[in-house]
C-alpha cells in the first residue's frame, strides 16, 4: 500500500500540452477514480503514475519517495489494461505468475501465490487454459489476479470494464469494489463512465481539457458541482440548465417566475430532474415536448423558451403533448453558475 | 450443382498435379542421373526408373570424398550462422523501429529496403577489393567463412527486417507495457514476450535466409577459393577439362537439395502462419 502524491505534474508533447499542472494527494488505501470524457488526460495521468509516460514537469511521490523518473519495474505498481494485455502464449497460471517469475520467486512459492490469487478471483479451474479459451469476464479476472499476485503498493486500472457487456460490467464492478475493500489497497481507476465512478470511488477526480475540474466524494460532485461542466457531466439525465439574467436578487428566464438568486448579470440556473416537483402554483412552467417512461419512473421533457428540461415524475404520469405544466424546485436545489466563466456562484 | 462442384474440383486437382510435375521434373531427372552408372547414363537415357540397374555408387563416392564433406560443412556453418545472426539482428532492429520514436524512422526503413533492390553483382568488384584489401597481418576476409557470413547478413538483413517489422508491429504494445509494469527489463520483455510471440515470423525469417545463404553462388564463387568454398560452388568442380562426371554431379546436387527440402518441409506450417501473421490478428 502506498500514498501517492502528484505535485504540479504536467504533460506535453512538443508544444501541445495535454495535461495542465495538477496536484493530487491520494491516501493510503483510497479508491480514487479519474473520470472524464475521451481526451481529457485521465489515461495519460495514470500512465505517468505507472511510469509508461515520461512526466514533462512536476514530481511524483510514492510514500514520500520521489519516483518521477523511476522505471515502471521500480515503482511497485500493478496495472490492469483496458484490453487486459494478457500474454497470449502463456497459460492463465503463467500469466498470473509472470511478475513473480520476473522477480525470480522460487517455483514452489510462486505456485502457492498463483493459486491464492486465482482463488481470490475464482479462477482456480481455469489455471491450465490459455487466454484465448476464456470469456471476456474471465480474462478480466486473470488481469486482476496478475495485478494482485505481487501485492503492489498501488493498483492502476485503466477502463477495465469497458470491453465487457452491460450485465457483466455491473457484476465485475461490485467484485472490484469488494476486492479493494477487503485488501485495503490504494486503487486508481480510470473511466469515462460516471456510474462506475460514482459507485466505486471514495473520491472522484473529474478531468476535462487536461485540467482537474473538481475533486470530491461522489456525493459532493453530484450535489455540489463546482462548475457547469461538472454539473452537466455527472447525472443521468444530466442537470437541467436555464440561461437567464439576474437583477436585484431575482432570476429571470423564459418559463421562470420570480426566483430569488445570488449574483448578478448573465447566470445559468441548474437543477436536477429528480428535484423538480409538479405543483399547481409552481414558479416554473413549460409545455410538454416528449414523455419518456422508463419503467421505474417517467421522464417528461418540457420546452421552456429555447431550453428543454427533464422532470422525473410518477411512473404512471402521462401528460398530453403540448400541455402546459407547472413545477417547482426547492431553493437549495437551485444552483447558479456564471454563464460566461461556467463557475458556480455561491 | 454438385456435378459442377466436382468438375471444378477435379480440374483444380489436375491443374496442380500438372504444375507439380512441371516443377519436380528437373529434380526427378537429376535423381535418375544420380542413380545410374556412367554407361547407363549415355547408353540408355530414359525418364523411367529401372530399379534393377539402380546404383548408389555415386552417392557413396561423393559422401566419402573429403572435399565434398568440407564444402558441405562450410555450407552448413555459413547458412546456419547467417540465419541465426540475421534473425536476431533483424528482430532487434524491428523491435526498435516498432517501439521507439526514432528520428527519420520512415527514411531509415526505406533506405534499408532500397539497399536490397540493387543487383548484387554490382557490388562484386568493390567487395572483392574490400575482402582482399583489408588485412590484419596475414588474415583477410577473403576465403573465410566469417567473411561469407557477414556478407550474407548484409544482403539478408533488409528482407528479414522488413518481414519482422510487420510481425513485431502486430504484437500489441500493451503487452510490453504490462511486462514492464510487472517488473520486466527490456531484455526480459524481448526474451519472454516478443520472442515467443514472433516465433512464427522468426521461423520464416530463419528458413528463408538460410535457404538464400545455402543457395548463394555468385559471392561464394568469387570471394572464396579453397577453405571457405561452399557446396554450390563445389558443384562446378565436377565439370573438368577431361569431362563432366554427371552421375556424381547429380548426386551432389541431390544432397545439396536435401537439407533445404527437409527444413522447408518441417517448418512449412510456420511459413504460412508467419507470412499471414500481421493479417490475421486475434
Amino acid at each position: 500500500m502506498s500514498r501517492v502524491t502528484l505535485q504540479g505534474i504536467r504533460k506535453s508533447y512538443g508544444a501541445v500540452t495535454v495535461l495542465k499542472p495538477i496536484d493530487l494527494d491520494i491516501a493510503d488505501g483510497e479508491f480514487l477514480v479519474l473520470l472524464g470524457p475521451s481526451g481529457c488526460g485521465k489515461s495519460t495521468t495514470m500512465r505517468m503514475i505507472a511510469g509508461l509516460e515520461a512526466i514533462t514537469e512536476g514530481k511524483l511521490l510514492f510514500d514520500g519517495r520521489d519516483v518521477t523518473a523511476a522505471h515502471p519495474r521500480d515503482r511497485n505498481v500493478a496495472m490492469v489494461f483496458q484490453n487486459y494485455a494478457l500474454y497470449p502464449h502463456m497459460t492463465v497460471a503463467d500469466n498470473i505468475g509472470y511478475p513473480l517469475k520476473v522477480a525470480k520467486v522460487a517455483k514452489a512459492e510462486r505456485q502457492a501465490q498463483i493459486e491464492a490469487a486465482a482463488k481470490t478471483v475464482d479462477l482456480t479451474p481455469y489455471l491450465a487454459r490459455f487466454p484465448r479459451d476464456l470469456s471476456g469476464g474471465q480474462r478480466q479476472r486473470v488481469a486482476l489476479a496478475r495485478a494482485l499476485v505481487r501485492s503492489p503498493g498501488v493498483f492502476l486500472l485503466d477502463e477495465p470494464l469497458s470491453n465487457l457487456d452491460a450485465k457483466l460490467r455491473v457484476a465485475m464492478r461490485a467484485e472490484i469494489k469488494h476486492l479493494q475493500r477487503n485488501l485495503g489497497v490504494t486503487m486508481i481507476y480510470v473511466t469515462h463512465d460516471q456510474i462506475e465512478a460514482m459507485t466505486l470511488a471514495d473520491r472522484v477526480v473529474l478531468l476535462s481539457d487536461g485540467a482537474i475540474q473538481q475533486v470530491g466524494t461522489p456525493d459532493e460532485i453530484y450535489d455540489d458541482p463546482a462548475n457547469l461542466f461538472v454539473a452537466g457531466f455527472i447525472g443521468s439525465p444530466p442537470m437541467n440548465f436555464l440561461a437567464g439574467q439576474a437583477k436585484g436578487g431575482r432570476f429571470a428566464a423564459p418559463g421562470v417566475d420570480d426566483l430569488p438568486c445570488i449574483g448578478a448579470g448573465s447566470l445559468t440556473l441548474g437543477f436536477r430532474a429528480e428535484d423538480a416537483a409538479l405543483a399547481e402554483a409552481g414558479r416554473f412552467s413549460g409545455t410538454v415536448y416528449e414523455v419518456e417512461p422508463t419503467g421505474e419512473s417517467t421522464y417528461v421533457v418540457l420546452q421552456m423558451g429555447i431550453h428543454r428540461v427533464n422532470l422525473r415524475c410518477d411512473k404512471k404520469f402521462r401528460p398530453a403533448l403540448g400541455a402546459t405544466l407547472r413545477f417547482d424546485v426547492a431553493g437549495r436545489q437551485c444552483l447558479f453558475f456564471d454563464s460566461a466563466s461556467g463557475q458556480r456562484v455561491r | 450443382m454438385k456435378h459442377g462442384f466436382l468438375q471444378a474440383r477435379a480440374l483444380n486437382v489436375l491443374f496442380w498435379l500438372a504444375m507439380s510435375a512441371l516443377t519436380l521434373l528437373p529434380v526427378w531427372w537429376m535423381f535418375l542421373v544420380s542413380v545410374r552408372t556412367r554407361a547407363d547414363l549415355f547408353g540408355n537415357p530414359s525418364f523411367l526408373l529401372d530399379v534393377s540397374s539402380m546404383t548408389w555408387g555415386n552417392y557413396a563416392e561423393v559422401l566419402a570424398n573429403p572435399t565434398f564433406q568440407h564444402y558441405m560443412t562450410n555450407s552448413l556453418i555459413v547458412a546456419t550462422s547467417n540465419a541465426v545472426l540475421v534473425s536476431v539482428l533483424a528482430l532487434l532492429a524491428a523491435y526498435a523501429m516498432s517501439r521507439y520514436a526514432l528520428i527519420g524512422k520512415d527514411n531509415i526503413f526505406f533506405w534499408v529496403l532500397t539497399n536490397r533492390m540493387a543487383p548484387p553483382a554490382v557490388f562484386l568488384l568493390p567487395l572483392f577489393l574490400m575482402f582482399t584489401g583489408f588485412r590484419f597481418g596475414d588474415w583477410s576476409l577473403f576465403d573465410t567463412r566469417i567473411g561469407l557470413i557477414l556478407l550474407y547478413c548484409v544482403f539478408n538483413l533488409p528482407f528479414a527486417f522488413w518481414l519482422l517489422q510487420g510481425i513485431v508491429d502486430a504484437i500489441p504494445k500493451e503487452l510490453d507495457e504490462a511486462a514492464y509494469v510487472d517488473g520486466a527489463s527490456t531484455f526480459t520483455v524481448l526474451t519472454t514476450v516478443i520472442f515467443p510471440l514472433a516465433r512464427p515470423g522468426l521461423a520464416v525469417t530463419g528458413i528463408l535466409t538460410w535457404v538464400f545463404a545455402w543457395n548463394e553462388y555468385l559471392f561464394a564463387s568469387t570471394l572464396t577459393s579453397v577453405h571457405a568454398r561452399t557446396i554450390t560452388t563445389g558443384l562446378a568442380e565436377f565439370v573438368t577439362v577431361t569431362g563432366t562426371n554427371w552421375g556424381q554431379l547429380a548426386a551432389v546436387a541431390m544432397l545439396t537439395l536435401a537439407p533445404a527440402v527437409l527444413v522447408l518441409a518441417l517448418v512449412q506450417r510456420h511459413i504460412v502462419a508467419g507470412l499471414t501473421f500481421g493479417a490475421v490478428k486475434g
